[in-house]
């Protein structure tokens, strides 16, 4: 029974202090493309010139979410959903990032989502509460949206 | 225990003491010998060096594992703190990890009971309502009674809530949490075969239907288990295969085990994220006989015949795509009827309504916070952490111990007037996935999404020390560890 405590013991004094220490880690990947050729070689074909989506195509808005959130949704795409069963509701994306990746518009979705927010984010409106996809029309560049310094604050 | 398994453990233990540089005998003297419990009290591992005097009222929503332990932390870290924790329920800070033991009967319903006033660091106030309204742009939030917190520092941990109620047929309308009220559901789910050890009554409940189930193979009647996984994020991804090992484990010891198919539902198309383990869990399925349908995503229940209606979807080759310069593909569905003797739900999980839809919340729901540094994306004095947080992968207790810390380092540096936030959470978690009764495999991993394992062993086996440590070791570790801010 004693050397079962002792086991016990150190097994937990291992776990409690170990990866105590641990910063982000992975190695760092280069990226042929930088989030602004990526994004207009490819993802405005469908998502728009201003990212606001494609109702035709079933692609969805990406001006509507600031960078952290969107960094979320593009990290969840490229990894094939982050739950261990769960799966994803974007099976399609998934299936068409995975050959676009193969074509080379590979990216790192933070710089994307950076990229995103500094070039297209509007600030939701109170009018528009219905959840329907903006109207073609140039919408008029907000006051509301943050400045690149505000963008950057978020890393 | 055997002899070998015994020398396994004590190999591994001095192997990696050894690799840390000092012997077996003196960490033991280091953290002292009286009791993991004690140990992990003490708390040499992480206590702040310095106390910080930097001051600010922090208000921390949610009074669960992830809350309580960050104002232990904060309580720990500050001079002058400043605390206030909201929280209705009297049992938040119970053991959840521990309800997949409990549903199996190899613990006892109490064994998870932890009363939320015994863990309230001394000087945090504790509010014991609900938060109802959150005004983040005027830095307030206001509970049930109407009452107006203000606050410098909002930490929102409020955990997640069970939504039975996307299951057609169960007649269930409200959504629960695991610890709260659970008249609505426990009336239905604990009764004719269905079971949820997501809900610590629905955990009693099962252990109840399980041995009802085994009862069932061992007269000599086939019978049919069940076993689902929602599409939405879940608190504890393993547990939906847990309850499962554990039930394939009670039938073969009531020797019963020919005479049960057990089946599990995932809406998902994997066992799990990170390939090793994922192909590790497959190896031990087929060892078992135990199996599996992807792709299923339960949407109602017939009660009293005992038929379970999934939504099975799958993909096929569409038209040519000229954007992509490529076949696409598209979505099918048909819904399919399962019988069954015995069927463990695991229901779908979202935020809180009051604060999903609240300026704090997001499409989704969930509270969107910067993956590493967990503070809010839109407002920079609030931070999110634990099951309502918007974190890949992140609904654990093990994310959570880490977490944490890294919202405590990070709210303290901006109430000291930096500007860089130091702390980093790598996405860091660990799944005990219980593969029988005595034999654990310890999945830890991050957002690299390869196995990131705390001891030099191949991570993808099954091993008796990784039980002891998930049935023994990790409640004290967490209950006086964690929850005291230390470990």
């Amino acid at each position: 029974m004693k050397k079962l405590n002792l086991i016990l013991l150190s097994v937990g004094a291992v776990f409690a202090l170990t990866g105590c220490n641990d910063g982000p880690t992975g190695e760092k990947i280069t990226y042929a493309k930088s989030a602004q050729e990526v994004y207009d070689q490819s993802c405005k074909k469908c998502h728009g010139a201003n990212g606001e989506g494609n109702t035709e195509k079933k692609a969805p808005a990406l001006n509507d979410r600031q960078a952290g959130e969107l960094e979320l949704d593009l990290y969840d795409v490229k990894n094939g959903g982050t739950n261990q069963s769960s799966g994803t509701d974007h099976d399609i994306m998934e299936h068409n990032m995975k050959k676009l990746i193969d074509k080379g518009y590979d990216y790192d979705p933070k710089a994307m989502a950076l990229y995103i927010e500094k070039s297209f984010f509007k600030m939701p409106s109170p009018e528009d509460t219905e959840e329907e996809t903006p109207a073609t029309e140039e919408a008029p560049a907000t006051t509301e949206t943050p400045t690149t310094e505000e963008a950057n604050a978020t890393r | 225990m055997n002899k070998k398994q015994m020398k396994e453990g004590i190999e591994l233990i001095d192997a990696h003491f050894k690799g840390e540089g000092i012997s077996r005998r003196d960490a033991m003297k280091l953290f002292g010998t009286s009791g993991a419990a004690a140990l992990l009290a003490t708390g040499a591992t992480t206590t702040p060096v310095q106390a910080s005097e930097a001051k600010g009222k922090i208000v921390i929503v949610g009074g669960g594992l992830a809350g309580m332990s960050t104002a232990a932390r904060f309580t720990n870290s500050l001079d002058n703190p400043d605390i206030t924790v909201i929280e209705p329920a009297d049992m938040a800070t119970s053991y959840q990890p521990g309800q997949t033991l409990v549903g199996a009967g190899i613990w006892e319903g109490s064994a998870v009971d932890y009363k939320t006033a015994d863990f309230v660091p001394s000087g945090v106030t504790l509010i014991k309502e609900k938060a109802v309204e959150f005004d983040p742009d005027k830095n307030t939030v206001t509970t049930a009674s109407g009452k107006k917190i203000g606050y410098d520092y909002l930490v929102v941990a409020a955990g997640l809530k069970l939504d039975f109620g996307k299951i057609e047929g169960l007649g269930i309308t409200e959504t629960i949490t695991t610890r709260g009220d659970d008249k609505a559901v426990r009336k239905v789910v604990g009764k004719n075969g269905i079971s949820s050890i997501y809900f610590a009554n629905g955990a009693i409940d099962t252990w109840a239907n399980m041995q009802q189930f085994v009862d069932k193979a061992k007269s000599g009647k086939k019978v049919k288990g069940i076993f689902t996984h929602p599409n939405t994020p879940i608190k504890c991804g393993g547990a939906p295969k847990k309850i499962m090992y554990l039930t394939d484990a009670r039938l073969r010891e009531a020797g019963a085990r020919d005479n049960a198919e057990l089946m599990f539902y995932p809406n998902g198309s994997k066992m799990f994220g990170v390939s090793e383990y994922h192909n590790a869990i497959q190896r031990q399925f087929e060892a078992r006989d135990m199996k599996w349908n992807y792709r299923h995503n339960l949407v109602a229940v017939d009660t009293e015949k005992k038929v379970a209606t999934f939504n099975k979807h799958w993909k096929q080759k569409g038209a040519w795509d000229e954007d992509l310069e490529e076949y696409g593909i598209e979505m099918k569905n048909e819904k399919v009827e399962v019988p069954f003797d015995f069927l463990h739900i695991t229901p779908p999980m979202k935020a809180a309504e009051e604060i999903g839809s609240s300026p704090i919340g997001s499409s989704k729901g969930w509270v969107p916070v910067n993956k590493e540094t967990l503070q809010h994306v839109k407002y920079k004095n609030v931070f999110a952490l634990g099951d309502i947080a918007a974190v890949p992968m992140g609904k654990t207790g093990g994310s959570a111990r880490k977490q944490y810390k890294v919202v405590v380092d990070n709210v303290i540096a901006m109430m000291e007037g930096k500007s860089e936030l130091p702390s980093k959470y790598a996405g860091y978690t660990v799944c005990p996935l219980i593969t029988s009764i005595g034999t654990v495999m310890l999945a830890e991993f991050n957002w690299t999404k390869k196995p990131t394992p705390s001891f030099p062993l191949d991570p993808t086996q099954e091993r008796w020390i990784w039980w002891l440590l998930k049935v023994y070791a990790l409640k004290p570790m967490t209950q006086y560890g964690m929850l005291s801010g230390r470990a």
